[in-house]
Parts: C-alpha cells; structure tokens; sequence
C-alpha cells in the first residue's frame, strides 16, 4: 500500500502521552503540512509512524521490513548531520543505499530537482547550512519512494529556495506520491500543501484543506495566533498578526 | 586520485614492504640469497627465513591491515576522526590478560600459553562491553562502557606491575607492552590468523551502514540500516582484530587513529572506501615501522610500540596543525 496509515499511535513518555491515539491517513497525491507549537509531538509522530521509535498502535510503514520500508518512504531528519567531508553529489547518492545501488539517473534528476548541479563537486559540509539542507533535501529524493516524510525542511532556507522546495514537493504529491511534511512557516502551507494537519496536545485537532485549518478558532487554539486568511487573485495567503497571551498551553 | 588506482598503489607499496622486510635482519643475508633460501631448501639460511622473517613480515601485515581497518571502522561508526580501535577497551583488556600470563609464570609453560591468555582476556572484555552498553543502537554507551573496561584493564595491569616481587618479570611486562614484532614464530600466525579473519569480514561487511551512517543514526536507520546489528557487527569484528593483534604484538598504538585519518581525503571522504584503503595503508606503516626497528638501532631491540609512538605523534600533531589552518 502507498500512502501511510496510522491508527491510535500512542507515545507515551514517563507519565505523559506526547501523542495520545493519532489516527491519520495519507493518500498518494496529498502533501500534507504538519502544524503545531514546538513540542507538540510533530517530529514524535513522523519518528513514530517510521518506527525509529517504540509505540502502541499501528503504523503501515513499521509494519514493514526495514528494507521494504526503506524503499517505501524517505525520510529527512531535523538534524542535518553531514558526518564527512563528502562530495554534493556522494551525499545525494547515499539515499541509493535504501535500494542497494547508485543509480546515477535517480541521483542526477534530485540534483537537479533541488538546483545543485553546479554544486556537485563541491565538499558538502563545507557548503553553507541552507546548501547543506538542499543537499540532504536531495538526498531524500534520489531515495525515489512514494512517500516522503520531511521534518522542518524548509528552516533556514532563503525565500526562494523555500518556495522552490515547496514546489518541488507538491510536483511530487502531483505524481502521486505522498508528501508529509512538519512547517512553521504558515504562509508557505497556505499556499502550498493540499492539506493541513494540526496537532495539540497529544491529539490531531483539525485536518483538511488550508483553507479549514487556518481559520481563526482553530489557529487560536493550536498557535495562540490570530492571523489574517486572504483569498488573492495570486492564490491564498495567511499572515499571523499577532500572539494571544491568553492562549498559552 | 581514483580509487582503484589507489588501491593498487596502496598494494603495490604493502608488495614491495613485505619483500624488503624479508631481506632486512641482524644475520645479514644476500637480497639474491635470501629469496632462494625461501623458495629452496637450504638449510640454515632457509631456516632464518622461514621461521624468522617470513613469519614476522606476515604478522606485520596482519596486524597492520587490522589495526587500519578497525580504525577506520570505530571512526565511521563514531563519526569522529578521532576515534581509535583502542576505545572500546579490548586493547588494555588484551594486554592485562597478556601481563597475568607473563607475572604468574603461565605464559612461560607453552608457546601460545601468552596470545591465549590475551585472546581469552579480550574475549572476556567484549562480553562485558555487550552487556554494559546493553542491546540498543547508541553509540554513547558503548564508548562509556569501553572507557571504564580500559581503565578498570589499565589499573589491574597497574596493580600486577606494583605487586610485582620480581623484577625480571615486571621487566619482562614493560617490555612486552611496547609492542614488537620480533621472534614471533608461525604458531602466533596461525593463532591469530582465524580470529583475525573472522574480525576482517565482519568489520568488511560495514561498509554500506557507514556510508548511511555519515548522515546520522535517524537517516541511517531509514535507509534500510539495522544500527544494532551493525555495532554487534563492529564491536565483535574490532574485539577479533584487536585482540589477536595485542595478543601477538603487544601494545601498538597510532595505527588506527593516523591511518584512516590521512588516507581519508584520497577516498572521497567515503566511510565505505576507507575500509580497504585504511586496511592496505595500516599494512604498509606497520611494515615500514618494523623495517625500520631492525634499520635504525639493529643492535638495541627498538620496539615498534615505541617507534610507532615517536613517529605517529609528531605525524598527528602536523595534522592537527594543518587542520586548525584551513578552517
């Protein structure tokens, strides 16, 4: 099966549930934007779902062999740890070891896809840190799955190349494979993902079009933000205006 | 520089240091001479070369190629540069077992009474590594747990020199523990020739987890790569090539942290590459240094632990120096 299921992904941590029975399914096509204050359980669920950490419940991508699931989803950390000094387009191939080769084909179009051809040859780790995030974005797309689960990764990248990658992943949800991915940035969700998914408190508190997430009660609730939704002839646009000091969790 | 080319030059150097230690000794035998003793039965010369050099140019190999690749291996699982095979203890665990052999006498009692003894102690430590760091993935409790073996090995080594009541036999420990490669016979060979083997398919089968491993345990695991599995891989494989190394030639420190560290920009950097290359170079410097012991002070015994020790500092210090430069 495409996509990922998750049903009632408990993860409890010493008394407490960072995540308190998630239900959630994504279907090939969506690029999903995970929404929630810091702590919410964002990088707690994505880990969850790929088994990298124990949990109760099901998750369609744990269920698997570590193999069939390294071919089923990649899988791009917060951490942007580049270890060695290796070259742009080494690093990028490494997502090939999920399927025992280094397919150059696979390897050349992430490159391109995420605009480091002229950087190929450069050493990676002496790139700066928003290169070095495209690089390892790349890397996770040379890993060619249908799924993709991505962590922050538009933190710390320049507009455009944040506008880029955003593209880059909803042209992938457009070839019907799956995009999840956890943002802050809720003006490039607005604008970019088909679906929102908010969490707080352990829970997912609301789920759909950009449209239905960002509305006020809602972003009230999971932010403690009021902002502005604007329909524009350029698309739709969410600014937050301003905290709600009454909305602390 | 290609990596093929590198290999090949790489073994190349290791041929031709193996054939000039064959032809290096105190009973100063004819190049031509020496190479038809080896191959020709000749009596007393082919005796000097089949039971003394050959034996020892073999060990030199081994202990090189394993000391290179177990440092290699520990740096790519650590992903630190400064990470040694010595680290996770079996080294200082090796040589204790290797001292209790010499102080109480057992070591004198048979032949192999004394890599044994080391083995066996190696063996003991590794299963307490396992158990200490316990059955998970991390990498920081297996540095804890092989930390406090080598310094509970250390401070029982410490204790066996103090309480000591002969000082020839303390004498004889000091000795051994500077590391060297001379009258080993074929029987320390073939002692450590299986252990050994073992320890180098193990550590060569890490390849492609390390390379996975350069982006962190997460995107490793991810990948496809089983993390336990990989450091039960590692620890056993370098506690094999350690300890049979310790055990046949004392203490020989330097190799495995300056190895993979200069070979490591010829490869591209890639953790996978480095296993081969770091395994030839460790090879060819633990030849070269034993070459040496037997060219610079002939008549004094000059151990390698002690060569490689006054070689490999100044050489690591000038890396550290070139480092600090370009950042």
């Amino acid at each position: 099966m495409n996509g990922l299921r998750l049903t009632d992904l408990t993860v409890p941590r010493g008394a407490r549930l960072v995540l308190d029975g998630i239900s959630l399914a994504v279907a090939p096509g969506e690029f999903v934007g995970l929404l929630g204050r810091n702590g919410a359980g964002k990088t707690t669920l994505l880990r969850a779902a790929l088994g990298l950490i124990p949990f109760r419940g099901h998750s369609s991508l744990a269920a698997l062999s570590s193999d069939a699931r390294a071919r089923q989803v990649a899988w791009l950390p917060q951490a942007r740890e580049i270890a060695w000094a290796l070259p742009v387009a080494d690093v990028v191939a490494l997502g090939r070891l999920a399927h025992r080769d280094r397919d150059p084909v696979a390897v050349e179009a992430a490159l391109t896809r995420m605009g480091l051809q002229a950087l190929r040859d450069r050493t990676a780790t002496a790139l700066s840190g928003g290169e070095q995030a495209r690089v390892l974005i790349a890397r996770a797309l040379a890993q060619d799955t249908p799924l993709l689960l991505a962590d922050e990764p538009v933190a710390g990248l320049d507009p455009a190349q944040q506008i880029n990658t955003m593209q880059t992943f909803r042209a992938l949800a457009a070839e019907g494979r799956s995009v999840v991915a956890s943002l802050h940035d809720l003006g490039l969700a607005a604008r970019h993902c088909t679906r929102l998914v908010a969490l707080a408190g352990g829970r997912v508190v609301a789920d759909g079009p950009p449209a239905e997430v960002l509305r006020p009660g809602i972003m009230a609730e999971v932010f403690g933000v009021e902002g502005a939704y604007l329909d524009t002839p350029d698309g739709p646009l969410f600014q937050p205006l301003r905290s709600l000091p009454d909305a602390a969790p | 520089m290609r990596f093929p080319a590198l290999v090949t030059l790489l073994a190349l150097l290791c041929a031709a240091l193996f054939v000039l230690s064959l032809l290096v000794g105190p009973a100063g035998i004819a190049p031509g001479q020496a190479l038809t003793a080896l191959l020709r039965d000749e009596g007393a010369l082919t005796m000097v070369m089949r039971e003394i050099r050959l034996p020892r140019a073999i060990l030199a190999v081994m202990v090189g190629a394993s000391l290179g690749l177990s440092g290699a291996a520990m740096q790519g699982y650590l992903r630190n540069p400064l990470a040694e095979p010595g680290l996770i203890g079996v080294s200082a665990s090796a040589a204790l077992g290797a001292v209790i052999a010499l102080q109480t006498g057992f070591a004198a009692t048979f032949a192999l009474a004394l890599p044994l003894s080391a083995l066996a102690a190696a063996g003991l430590a590794v299963l307490l590594i396992l158990m200490l760091a316990g059955p998970g993935g991390s990498a920081l409790a297996l540095i804890l747990a092989g930390v406090a073996i080598s310094a509970l090995a250390g401070a029982l080594t410490s204790l066996v020199l103090n309480l000591s009541p002969n000082p020839f036999a303390a004498n004889e420990i000091v000795f051994w523990m500077m590391g060297s490669l001379a009258d080993r016979s074929f029987a320390h060979v073939l002692t450590a020739l299986p252990v050994m083997a073992l320890g180098w398919v193990l550590l060569a089968s890490l390849g492609r987890g390390l390379d996975g491993l350069s982006l962190g345990e997460d995107a490793a695991a991810s990948m496809g790569i089983n993390l336990r599995v990989l450091r039960l891989r590692l620890v056993i494989g370098v506690a094999c090539v350690v300890g049979a190394a310790t055990a046949v030639a004392g203490a020989v420190g330097f190799v495995g942290l300056v190895v993979p560290h200069v070979l490591r920009p010829l490869v591209g950097a890639r953790p996978s590459r480095l296993l081969p290359a770091a395994a030839l170079g460790g090879a060819a410097l633990v030849l070269a240094a034993d070459l040496s012991v037997r060219l610079v002070l002939p008549d004094r015994d000059l151990k390698l632990g002690v060569l490689m020790a006054m070689v490999g500092a100044p050489v690591f210090l000038h890396l550290i120096w070139r480092l600090r430069r370009t950042e």
